[in-house]
């Protein structure tokens, strides 16, 4: 399919291109996994369907606690976080990154890659 | 107050959700999506991702929770999130399905090898074509020798009297143990 090779080389590009970006996924919105560029370390399946799960509790708590349309769901641990957005109706993504990224330009090369990407998930 | 936490568990399409639905008295907090694997997508539209939960009031001193998990093996991580919290837990199974036997088994292995707590199993989709004797599923899920006094009981997911029969076998099942 041309358009997964597609997705594939953007994926690709942005965790090699952007220093502190160690992963990142792309997974439908119920858990299977559409493209990863993810450390070998890491389960593909595993990690596609704990992105869904998470993404769903948060937009849930968002919605329940009246948060109103919830932008991105970060873990922060020792070694860096885990940020997870919605891709449109059809995909989510996952983005790994170690410690020293500055948060501010992470989530802004994020919302600049689902921008890239979202026209081509339509 | 005491809070009996229960899971209710099972293979995609067994009734996990609508019997939560059915039962508690607050809305559900469900997070269904929409199912995109195609074997799947072809007879059922939503999948749970992460988990359902729902409440019942029993009397003034209970109260259940439940917890419904996913069902596709991906989400196993949310079956140990979930069991590791709850007291006891329904195992359902759609009998009218009995490719999902197998599925079902391997959920029974999964958690029998993580924790003992008391449980039942509830046979869905009874009155549906090609459903299954209720003799044959114990036999095709390999209950005949061990678990001898395991319940199984038919329960119509989307029927409130049976989902609370159901609940209340298993709340039979409940050996408070002694605090120390
Ligand atoms: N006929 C019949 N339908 C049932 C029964 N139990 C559940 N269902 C239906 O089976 C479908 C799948 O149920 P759902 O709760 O989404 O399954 P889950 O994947 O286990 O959460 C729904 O359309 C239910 O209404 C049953 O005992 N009989
Ligand atoms: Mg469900």
């Amino acid at each position: 399919m041309v358009q997964a090779s597609m997705l594939n080389e953007i994926i690709q590009k942005f965790v090699t291109s952007i220093s502190g970006i160690e992963g990142a996924a792309l997974v439908t919105p119920d858990g299977l996994s559409l493209v990863s560029v993810l450390p070998s370390s890491m389960d593909e399946e595993r990690t596609a369907a704990m992105s869904a799960a998470i993404l769903s509790l948060g937009e849930r708590i968002g919605q329940e606690l009246v948060r109103g349309l919830v932008a991105r769901i970060v873990v922060e641990g020792e070694k860096g976080y885990s940020v997870m957005v919605s891709c449109g109706r059809d995909a989510v993504l996952l983005v790994l990154a170690s410690k020293e990224t500055k948060q501010g330009l992470l989530f802004l090369e994020i919302k600049r890659l689902v921008r890239e990407l979202m026209p081509l998930l339509g | 107050m005491e809070i009996l936490k229960i899971a209710v568990t099972g293979n995609v399409g067994a009734g996990k959700t609508t019997f939560i639905r059915t039962i508690s008295e607050i809305e559900v907090v469900d997070t269904e999506r929409r199912i995109t694997d195609e074997k799947i997508a072809s007879w059922k539209e939503n999948t749970t991702v992460a988990l359902d939960f729902g409440r019942l009031t029993l009397n003034s001193e209970q109260i259940v929770h439940m917890y419904g998990t996913p069902g596709q093996a991906r989400f196993d991580f949310m079956w140990d999130i979930i069991l590791n919290k709850v007291h006891a837990y329904i195992l359902l199974v759609a009998v009218h399905r009995p490719q999902d036997f197998r599925g079902a088994r391997r959920i029974l292995t999964y958690i029998n090898q993580r924790v003992q707590i008391p449980m039942i199993i509830g046979l869905t989709h009874t009155d549906c074509e090609g459903a299954w004797q209720k003799d044959d599923v114990i036999l095709a899920l390999g209950l005949t020798n061990q678990n001898i006094d395991l319940p199984v009981v038919d329960v119509n997911a989307e029927n409130p009297n049976s989902v609370a029969q159901c609940l209340l076998t298993l709340l039979e099942q409940w050996q408070p143990k002694p605090t120390t």
